[in-house]
């Protein structure tokens, strides 16, 4: 497998970044529903210094995600999709690239709102990114939720079209973003 | 016999002598072997008391809000001086109220059970930075012997006498049992609290 993108794959490197993202995602969803039935307490606080931490961890992957699309060929959308598939999936990838900086950013500003300053797992403290505020903070929790559950429907579309790719259209689409060869690759 | 009347007149003389010395040397109505010590206590709108921890790796700060003062001080006469610090440790601010339930809670400050925290310090000694305090700090019903490094200046202001009363000192939360439980881990809520003051003190008018 190619270090870099080709016009009809993803390279190590995208992939690498787009899975490590995947799996942090649902460390991060995990994470949040364990701490939302717990009564404040250390179990509460350790969980959520993790998901404040793994936060920050995805917010550095997209910035290095964006880069390296800049720094590289995005393989080209199938030539089967229908003109509205084509805006439908540009619209998709868009929007989780949106909120892949808009999660952490918004969980971010929603931990300096409240004084509770973040920390990269113990290593780094990172600024306060906004000042202090009991209706920013309330603003920015109402953000933060709402951005989570717009993701979870997000990725559900795109799941769901990779998966029609795969299973209904026997298409390389979802093969391209794994580390085997497709079937129907030209390498 | 003439020696020991002889005794007897130097011994007289030296203590005649030792009366005297202070009275003729040192000509004031008020002069007395050591310096007078000045009252002080606090001025609450203008102290502060604070203390720094981390959580979850980051540093978080809080103080309190109510903590008497008295210092008894004098810097030509330390071994007069004492200070006495009474902390009402149900006015802490942490500045987020759930933090300050859960710091005011049996596993931490139990401030149902131990409303107050108190420093005692009737050792007062010159250091090379300003001076240190040694004494007995009882946090959570545990006393443990801590020292306080502080610098003391006073001040004239609207012919009022102040002291300015500022240091910081680290100590242990563990030490003194706040922490039990699973707050008695310290790898999210640091052992470590520095706790730091910054006094404005009124001088008492004789």
């Amino acid at each position: 497998m190619a270090i870099r993108n080709t016009p009809r794959r993803w390279g190590a490197v995208s992939q690498f970044l787009h899975w490590t993202i995947v799996v942090l995602i649902i460390v991060q969803v995990t994470l949040a529903a364990l701490a939302d039935n717990l009564p404040n307490g250390m179990h509460k606080l350790t969980l959520l210094a993790r998901h404040k931490s793994f936060g920050i961890t995805i917010l550095a992957l997209a910035i290095l995600r964006l880069l390296w699309r800049r720094l590289n060929d995005t393989p080209e959308l199938p030539d089967t999709l229908k003109p509205y598939e084509r805006f439908l999936a540009r619209f998709v990838h868009s929007a989780l690239y949106v909120l892949l900086f808009a999660m952490p950013l918004s969980g971010w500003m929603m931990s300096s709102a409240r004084g509770f300053p973040v920390s990269w797992f113990g290593f780094i403290q990172l600024p306060d990114l906004v000042p202090k505020s009991k209706p920013l903070y309330q603003a920015f929790l109402t953000t933060h939720e709402a951005l989570a559950w717009t993701l979870g429907a997000v990725v559900i579309l795109h799941v769901a079209a990779a998966l029609k790719h795969h299973l209904v259209l026997k298409d390389d689409t979802l093969r391209r973003m794994l580390p085997f060869p497709g079937k129907n690759e030209r390498t | 016999m003439l020696r020991a009347s002889l005794t007897v007149i130097c011994a007289a003389a030296l203590l005649a002598a030792a009366s005297l010395t202070p009275a003729t040397v040192f000509a004031t109505p008020a002069a007395a072997p050591a310096a007078a010590v000045t009252h002080y206590t606090l001025d609450p709108a203008k102290s502060s008391l604070e203390f720094v921890f981390t959580q979850a790796g980051a540093l978080n700060k809080g103080h309190f809000a109510r903590f008497p003062v008295s210092l008894d001080f004098a810097a030509d006469n330390l071994a007069a001086s004492r200070l006495e610090v009474g902390v009402e440790v149900t006015s802490l601010d942490s500045g987020d109220k759930d933090r300050d339930d859960t710091l005011r809670s049996a596993d931490l400050f139990a401030v149902a059970k131990f409303p107050q925290a108190n420093f005692s310090a009737a050792q007062i000694v010159k250091t090379a930075a300003g001076y240190e305090a040694a004494g007995k700090l009882t946090i959570r019903g545990v006393t443990r012997d801590v020292r306080v490094p502080f610098t003391f200046r006073t001040a004239s202001e609207q012919g009022a006498a102040v002291g300015y009363m500022n240091g910081k000192v680290t100590i242990r939360r563990l030490d003194f049992g706040v922490g039990q439980g699973d707050w008695k881990a310290t790898d999210q809520v640091g052992n470590d609290v520095v706790v730091s003051f910054a006094l404005r003190l009124s001088a008492a008018t004789h």
